[in-house]
């Protein structure tokens, strides 16, 4: 069998007295369209820069095609292509100049970088401003060149956090076609986001974080199976009425396996009455 | 606008505005950066203090003895350097002056009068008005002193040219910050202020040139020029308050009420031009970054390699591309780079320069010119050496993930330091030789083997320095350019070692007569700072990762 693409053990991350996320064991099978999921402030980011080599683990440890990324930082990250939370662009550099920069550092020859940067450009529909710089680009065109550099050396690993938030239909289609053609590819994808209804349609495997802790992880199917699991224990013991369980013969949708997972219904007495 | 200051819901906004700001202050105390901000703030305001004190008493005293001594007109001198410091300080000392973003205000059911008022309210308690008002009080004190009829309308028309000075601070500052709001318009601005300030560098020694030709009718001249320039400044607001007063010291009162009528009209022609200002930004203005240029096909489907640098790998390579690239797009980066030539030039065009004179030791001493032109040149790269990793902000984390290791990217970023350094130093040396006359052999071996071993050393420090007391800052933007304080400091006792090292060498080489000495000494001095620069080279991976949260939170904080 083969090892895992992504493993972590126990990795733990404290910030002075907070813990940030602690003792969680993820396993990524080669070839996974993988979504970690979870709220606002749950430890998703933490969890992908310490994966990623952009944050230190305060103990656990990190495989990365089976390589420990502690003792192999190098070889790792030539496998492994990043789209991080602040996108990692220069921003003085034109789009072309930066995908070239990318395609030298992770030692591609000249030849092959131009040659890549032009059909990358080209992709992602970013070929008409050539002298623009990244500074001047709008937010949805510095996520696909962000997207183009992390893959512009054929990463067998992809790292993506939050890589929808502010993109539009369009650049958002442009995306997804990139990131479906890698999974096509054999490559695995790693990617945190909000957007629930693109992970259920992308993702084949799930992991949800919640206050630091791994709280579920496995295919939507079994994901599925153990919320209607526990909501039909919960049904045996309580009274009718007091517990909500899916209406037979309905599939849950992500959005509702997610928020009974993190517990984010919200009692009456909450609303906002005011709000009219 | 006086009836709506009276609303509730205007005075429940400013109230929230000044209870925000409050609270942002308590809790930038929360950080030990935050606390020394706030004593260095305090001594500031001390001085501040003094200042506003100190020159009230001098105004308000020569205020009195001008009027006591019926030369009211000269108030005109004490006015135009109020209105100078009014304008000018805000602009040099722009980390005293508090710039309120108006885009944060906006999303609020503000009107435009409640806008109006905050942004002219909250912008002008700077220290220039704080400043200016105290002098002006202390000259209207004076006046009132020295002849106590003249105090009402010597007060009315200074309120009048103080309010002209608030409003045309805050004016120019609006437009600048719409200049300033997008990157081709800030560049140029910032050209323009630098040409402005090489100007006014060459003024005096241009002035003192001008007057040895006309020496012999200096005096005539002189004269001339000052009736000229007093005809001319009584145009301006200095002037027409100094005419206003002047003419009610007198008893004229329709050129009294004239003059003070004019003054009136800038007050009123600076708050039109806020409000035009000011109005375009209520209305939601939106300044793009983006410069929509057209493209040809041409241009859209060419392919663009990087650059080939033979003898080093491709990475190091694409490291001095991209720093190439960064600093080419940078109007302040590309002023410092030509300021050692400018420097020269001054100096050959100064007053000194003329031949005959005894006080240009650049004149005197051309051999000494080279390596004065070197070692300012660098001086200037030090800010570039120290903070490498300043402007790359956010894309310091690709550094991160990428699969080069730390001593790699150093290396690509000092090799570029190192070649501007080179190129420099050449371009120094042509000026010279075009200027003055070619360095002496001996002196231009000396010069280049004692920069080598400066560069190298303050590269060694640079490298730490970059890692330990990183700082964001942007090359675009004029003023944005500084290290972190502690950097600052390192690199002062950086240079201090340099400079007392050079000069025991050359005090060596002197008392042996022989210049060459010098150069044997600058060769050791290398090449132990070639073994110190290698000795922290591979320890940087390890410092890079075990500071790797500190430099990233700092490198990539909004």
């Amino acid at each position: 069998m083969d090892a895992p693409a992504i493993a972590t053990q126990h990795l733990t991350r404290h910030f002075g007295d907070l813990i940030a996320v602690q003792d969680v064991n993820l396993s990524v099978a080669p070839g996974q369209f993988f979504g970690f999921l979870g709220p606002n402030g749950a430890g998703k980011s933490t969890t992908i820069k310490m994966l990623t080599g952009l944050l230190s683990a305060s103990s656990g440890s990190i495989q990365i095609l089976g390589l420990d990324l502690a003792q192999n930082p190098v070889e790792v990250k030539r496998q492994i292509g990043v789209v991080p939370e602040g996108m990692a662009l220069f921003g003085r550099l034109t789009g072309a100049e930066y995908l070239n920069f990318v395609g030298r550092m992770y030692g591609l020859d000249r030849e092959t970088a131009g040659k890549r940067t032009a059909e990358l450009l080209d992709f992602m529909q970013l070929s008409d401003q050539p002298k623009a710089l990244v500074t001047d680009y709008s937010h949805g065109m510095q996520k696909k060149l962000a997207l183009a550099a992390a893959v512009i050396h054929g990463p067998r690993i992809l790292f993506l956090d939050e890589p929808f938030e502010g993109v539009d239909a369009i650049a958002s289609g442009t995306l997804k076609a990139m990131l479906q053609r890698m999974i096509a590819r054999g490559a695995t994808i790693f990617l945190t986001s909000h957007v629930l209804e693109i992970v259920e349609r992308l993702c084949s495997h799930l992991a949800i974080i919640h206050r630091g802790r791994l709280v579920a992880q496995g295919s939507l199917e079994e994901l599925r199976a153990g919320v209607e699991a526990q909501a039909a224990a919960a049904l045996a013991t309580t009274s009718p009425g007091e517990a909500s369980s899916p209406v037979p013969g309905e599939k849950l949708t992500l959005e509702e396996i997610f928020l009974r997972i993190v517990g984010g219904t919200r009692r009456a007495e909450q609303e906002l009455s005011w709000l009219g | 606008m006086a009836g709506l200051t009276s609303s509730p819901e205007m005075r429940g906004q400013l109230a929230a505005i000044a209870r925000v700001r409050w609270q942002l202050f308590v809790n930038g105390l929360r950080t030990i950066r935050g606390r020394l901000e706030v004593v260095a703030r305090g001594i500031v305001f001390l001085m501040l203090t003094v200042a506003g004190l100190g020159g009230s008493f001098a105004l308000g005293a020569a205020a009195w003895y001008f009027v006591s001594h019926g030369k009211v007109e000269w108030i005109a001198i004490l006015l135009w350097p109020i209105f100078l410091f009014w304008q000018l300080f805000p602009v040099m000392a722009s980390a005293f002056t508090e710039n309120v973003d108006s885009s944060n205000l906006l999303r609020f059911p503000l009107s435009f009068p409640s806008y109006f008022l905050i942004r002219l309210v909250y912008g002008s308690l700077d220290p220039s008005t704080i400043i200016g008002s105290m002098w002006l009080v202390g000259m209207t004190l004076g006046i009132g002193i020295a002849r106590r009829g003249l105090f009402f309308w010597a007060a009315l028309v200074l309120i009048v040219f103080g309010m002209f000075n608030i409003l045309f601070a805050r004016m120019i500052f609006s437009w600048i910050e719409r200049w300033l709001a997008q990157r081709r318009t800030r560049e140029i601005m910032g050209a323009v202020f630098f040409v402005f300030l090489i100007c006014f560098q060459f003024i005096g020694p241009l002035a003192t040139r001008y007057s040895e030709h006309q020496h012999l009718d200096a005096s005539g001249n002189a004269s001339r020029v000052t009736a000229q320039v007093l005809h001319y400044e009584r145009a301006f607001p200095p002037g027409l308050a100094a005419a206003a007063i002047a003419a009610g010291f007198h008893g004229a009162f329709v050129p009294a009420l004239g003059t003070f009528a004019i003054g009136c009209a800038y007050a009123l022609a600076m708050l039109w031009l806020l409000n035009v200002r000011l109005r375009a930004q209520y209305h939601g203005e939106n300044l793009s970054e983006a410069a929509a240029r057209r493209s040809s096909p041409k241009e859209k489907s060419a392919l663009r390699l990087s650059w080939n640098i033979s003898g080093i790998p491709g990475s190091m390579a694409a490291i001095v591309e991209k720093e190439v690239h960064y600093l080419s797009r940078s109007g302040p980066m590309l002023f410092t780079f030509v300021m050692p030539v400018i420097i020269l030039l001054i100096f050959r065009l100064g007053p000194a320069g003329t031949p005959g004179r005894h006080s240009d030791f650049l004149s005197h001493a051309p051999d000494l010119a080279f390596p004065v032109g070197a070692a300012y040149a660098l001086l200037i790269l030090t800010n570039l050496v120290y903070n490498c990793f300043g402007a790359d902000a956010v894309g310091m984390q690709f550094y991160y993930v990428s699969p080069v290791r730390f001593r790699e990217i150093l290396m690509g970023k000092n090799l570029t330091h190192a070649l501007l350094l080179a190129g420099e130093v050449a371009a120094v040396w042509l000026a010279v030789c075009f200027m003055f006359r070619p360095p002496a052999v001996d002196v231009t071996v000396a010069t280049v083997t004692g920069v080598a071993f400066a560069i190298l050393l303050n590269l060694t420090a640079g490298n730490l320095l970059s890692l330990y007391t990183p700082k964001k800052i942007d090359y675009g933007t004029f003023g944005k350019q500084r290290a972190s304080t502690t950097t600052v400091f390192a690199s002062l006792g950086i240079q201090a070692a340099v400079f007392g090292l050079t000069a025991i060498t050359l005090l060596i080489a002197r008392l042996y007569g022989r210049i060459w000495i010098a150069a044997l000494i600058f060769v050791i001095l290398a090449g132990l700072a070639a073994i110190a620069y290698m000795f922290v080279l591979k320890r940087v991976d390890r410092i890079a990762l075990d500071r790797r949260d500190a430099i990233l939170v700092e490198l990539c904080r909004a």
